[in-house]
């Protein structure tokens, strides 16, 4: 598979806010450059506060 | 004259020259999946149509069976009798075992038909009333060798049941013997169980025996059971060598697909002997069984067959199994006819569904299906239930666990708790449902009354986790000590291990799903369930996402509305904005349609193949229903804020709406967006948008009829073409005030709020409080276009939401 070189972007499946590592959070003080994997547990959709585990992957 | 039937344009002689009679099958909901489709999406042209392929390809007589749960059979029947009246050369079979729904039938059929079927299962209350009508009518009747004690399985029964029934349709009711034909019952000779090894052996006695001891009776079988579990090639060769023997034996009318039998010179000597075999259980001194020789037999052609036929080598357990864990309602009934014959009804439930439930629950739990998959497979467990009721003990499934379910007072909202409701009481629970907005003292009425073994408490709103953490103790004081199981959005696990275990005698516990639900109530019942705890070391409290900046700039303009006041739209095109129905949303969210451990590829294809045309599907039959019936009350009104309280001036009058203020950094409240009295005040919009009710009766009518997965699926549809059209408006207003600039207008652009300002819906994080709701509807009387308010401050219908809409550049949402 040669999926791996993906955009890494992960999607709310609440709200459908997309995290995008390469923008970061501001709403939730997250810089640029954070993989939505190494987001803190405590992190929450910036849109509709849905918790991690509530994220899909988008590609 | 011969004894025949008939339909506006000929009579069919039922003793054909060259027997058999030969009855078409396909136009059965129960019999045919592709039917039952097409009835099912009201499509009665194409109903029709399976009737009259079936007259081309040989069929004398149209079997026409409508019965299908939550449908209104009287109506389908009727309408299709009606048409086929018109356009069949062949009479019809009017197969149905509601006595109201044949004689509707009869009534209105211009020829003789055929009814299917009376038995003798009830002692002969059904039969009588059938018989009368068939003789009132004049109608040839199917009667079925089932008596009191059920199915008949030997010859005698079946003989000894056919005289029973001839005795009241005959000498009683005045039908002649040959209005009457039997049938003596087919059951597979394909189970590989030991009982049944016999059974075609016996079903061609019985046709002799009945034709013997009740001369001028007829005889009719449904054929292919015969074959059932077997192979679909090896079926039709066994099934056209059966009918052959059948006929040998007397029998004159066959319910068959005619379009399968194969002429008997068509199959050759050594099928044929294969056949027989197997049929007449014949040994020929050999080791292996009929059977295994048949399988191993026929193994070679198997290979080209027409459908799946991975049920070749599955027992019926098996089978029955997989059905439940497939969703896949094909064939239901004849497979748990077989299993009937060899395990009691709560056996059939306990050993079997219940445990393929569990394994549905399992494969979820592990991400491997998704929930609308589990709802098929619950669809597929119901009927099942619903199939073996009739033939259980009414005291045979009372010894389960039961739960009380209820939405709690205040909240409307039904989705979450139905889905629990179906989780539990199609994993073998007994649930009571009592509905939505349901006070304590209603709860703790009900608990005592049904002495429940647990109760499990559902709202949305952020209200009611508070009305939740109130009545804790009054469960405690009122002396019920039963486990309370908590879900909703809302709730944390943290909120119910702080504000709600405390307060209550036995374990309360935080469900995320109706998953844990399902799990707490098999920890109850082993007695392992325990309280929900918060760790608060371990687990750090939730982000709170929103603009840190604490300073609202002061300077910006004040928009020009075009006009002061409100206003009613009662007629938007839905096409202009189920364009914006956050589709993400609803695929993955509401419907379930997650990603999980699929591949991107694997995910895209489930997208465009399953997941789009059912959205399509979904959006035309709403429009096409006129499901969608938007209506907006909207406007612009002078306001000023005032510490946390905004002043909005409407009608000459002053309404105050109170809004709530974040407790931590930067302390954000709704008010902040807006101008002091002394800064000259300022302007707001409100709105109030609907779909109608349409939609809610539509839903409720749904799952009344377990039809769970499409209750999921116009629900989840439902909230967000609501929330599309609520977007719309946003957008109109953004539009009406001057401030959209260049917006794209897209959904992933509203998502992000990629626009200036911002709507604050009521209910949502930065306004939880619904109590503004009172202010709202006594400016913006949206009571004209039907919605109301529960006392709770709620909307009615459920698909409505309201929002204040602020202009500030810098206005974004947040939470308090």
């Amino acid at each position: 598979m040669d999926q791996e070189n993906g955009t890494g972007w992960y999607i709310c499946v609440n709200c459908g806010y997309v995290y995008k590592p390469e923008k970061g959070d501001a709403m939730n003080n997250i810089s640029p450059g954070v993989a939505f994997e190494e987001l803190p547990d405590e992190w929450v959709c910036p849109m509709c506060y849905a918790t991690k585990d509530l994220f899909d992957p988008m590609d | 004259m011969k004894p025949s039937v008939s339909s506006l344009y000929r009579a069919v002689e039922l003793q054909q020259e060259i027997p058999p009679l030969l009855i078409g099958e396909r136009a059965n909901t129960n019999g045919s999946k592709k039917f039952r489709e097409l009835l099912l999406a009201d499509d009665y042209d194409a109903c029709l149509k399976v009737a009259l392929e079936q007259e081309t390809k040989g069929a004398h007589v149209i079997d026409l069976c409508t019965a299908y749960a939550g449908r209104d059979e009287l109506k389908d029947l009727t309408t299709l009798v009606r048409m086929c009246a018109q356009s069949l050369k062949c009479p019809v079979m009017i197969d149905s075992t509601t006595p109201d729904c044949i004689e509707a039938c009869l009534k209105i059929y211009p020829g003789r038909a055929i009814i299917n079927s009376v038995n003798l299962e009830d002692g002969g209350k059904t039969l009588k009333r059938v018989c009368q009508a068939a003789k009132k009518y004049g109608a040839a009747v199917v009667a079925l060798t089932i008596g009191e004690k059920g199915m008949a399985m030997t010859a005698d029964e079946k003989l000894n049941i056919a005289k029973g029934i001839y005795q009241i349709a005959v000498n009683q009711c005045g039908l002649r013997p040959h209005d009457l034909l039997f049938d003596c019952l087919t059951f597979t000779v394909g189970s590989g169980d030991e009982k049944l090894e016999d059974a075609a052996i016996q079903t061609l006695e019985g046709i002799r025996l009945v034709k013997k001891e009740l001369p001028g009776c007829l005889t009719v079988l449904g054929l292919s059971n015969i074959s059932f579990g077997l192979p679909p090639k090896a079926r039709r060769i066994l099934n056209s060598v059966f009918l052959h023997e059948a006929v040998q034996a007397g029998l004159d009318a066959a319910i068959v697909d005619a379009a399968k039998i194969l002429p008997l010179a068509k199959i050759s000597d050594d099928d044929r002997e294969v056949c027989r075999d197997l049929l007449f259980d014949r040994r020929n001194g050999q080791e292996q069984k009929p059977l295994m020789r048949f399988i191993e037999y026929f193994q070679d052609i198997g290979e080209e067959t027409e459908q799946k036929d991975s049920e070749g080598n599955k027992t019926t357990e098996e089978q029955m199994f997989a059905k439940v864990v497939e969703g896949d309602k094909d064939g239901l009934e004849d497979l748990l006819f077989i299993l009937m014959e060899r395990f009691k009804p709560i056996a059939i439930i306990n050993q079997i569904l219940v445990p393929a439930m569990r394994h549905v629950g399992e494969l979820f739990g592990r991400g491997e299906i998704l929930l609308p998959f589990v709802l098929q497979s619950a669809e597929v467990m119901k009927l099942s239930v619903k199939a073996l009721e009739p033939h259980m003990d009414k005291n045979e499934a009372g010894s389960t666990t039961s739960i009380l379910l209820a939405t709690v007072q205040g909240d409307v909202h039904d989705i979450g708790k139905n889905l629990v409701d179906i989780i539990l009481s199609n994993n073998g629970y007994e649930v009571h449902n009592i509905g939505i907005n349901v006070p304590t003292e209603m709860i703790i009425e009900k608990a005592r009354e049904l002495n429940v073994d647990a109760i499990g408490l559902s709202g949305l709103l952020v209200k009611s986790a508070i009305v939740m953490q109130d009545s804790m103790s009054q469960y405690r004081n009122a002396g019920i000590n039963v486990p309370i199981l908590l879900g909703g959005a809302a709730l944390t696990p943290r909120f119910v291990a702080e504000n709600c275990v405390p307060h209550h005698s036995e374990p309360v516990v935080y469900c995320p799903d109706a998953f844990a639900g399902l799990k707490a109530v098999r920890e109850l019942e082993e007695g392992t369930l325990t309280a929900t705890t918060f760790n608060s070391g371990r687990v750090p409290e939730q982000m709170k996402p929103g603009v840190k900046d604490s300073t609202v700039l002061r300077n910006n303009p004040v928009p020009k509305p075009p006009f002061l006041g409100k206003k009613y739209v009662e007629h938007v095109d839905p096409e202009k904005f189920l364009s914006l129905v956050n589709t993400q949303a609803l695929f993955r969210g509401r419907w379930g349609y997650r990603r999980g451990k699929m591949t991107a590829n694997e995910y895209q294809e489930l997208i465009t193949g399953t997941v789009e045309p059912l959205y399509e599907k979904i959006v035309r039959e709403s429009l096409e229903k006129n499901l969608i019936c938007p209506k907006i009350t909207y406007g612009y009104f002078p306001c000023y804020a005032e510490g946390e309280t905004l002043y909005v001036e409407a009608d000459g009058q002053q309404y105050p709406f109170a809004f709530p203020r974040q407790s931590e950094a930067p302390h954000r409240c709704i008010t902040d967006y807006f101008k002091t009295k002394e800064e000259g005040g300022d302007i707001a919009g409100f709105f109030v948008v609907t779909i109608g009710e349409k939609m809610s009766e539509e839903t409720a009518m749904l799952y009344a009829a377990d039809a769970y997965h499409d209750y999921l699926m116009l629900h989840g549809f439902s909230v967000e073409a609501t929330d599309a059209l609520a977007e719309y408006w946003h957008g109109v207003m953004r539009n009406e005030m001057g401030i959209s600039g260049d917006e794209t207008g897209d959904i992933a652009a509203a998502v992000r709020q990629g626009y200036q300002g911002s709507r604050y819906g009521f209910g949502y994080p930065a306004c939880p409080d619904l109590d503004v709701h009172q202010p709202l509807f006594a400016f913006l009387q949206p009571e004209r276009l039907g919605i109301s308010l529960t006392e709770n401050m709620q909307m009615v219908p459920e698909q409505t939401t309201s929002a204040i809409v602020v202009h500030h550049p810098q206005a974004k949402y947040f939470a308090v």
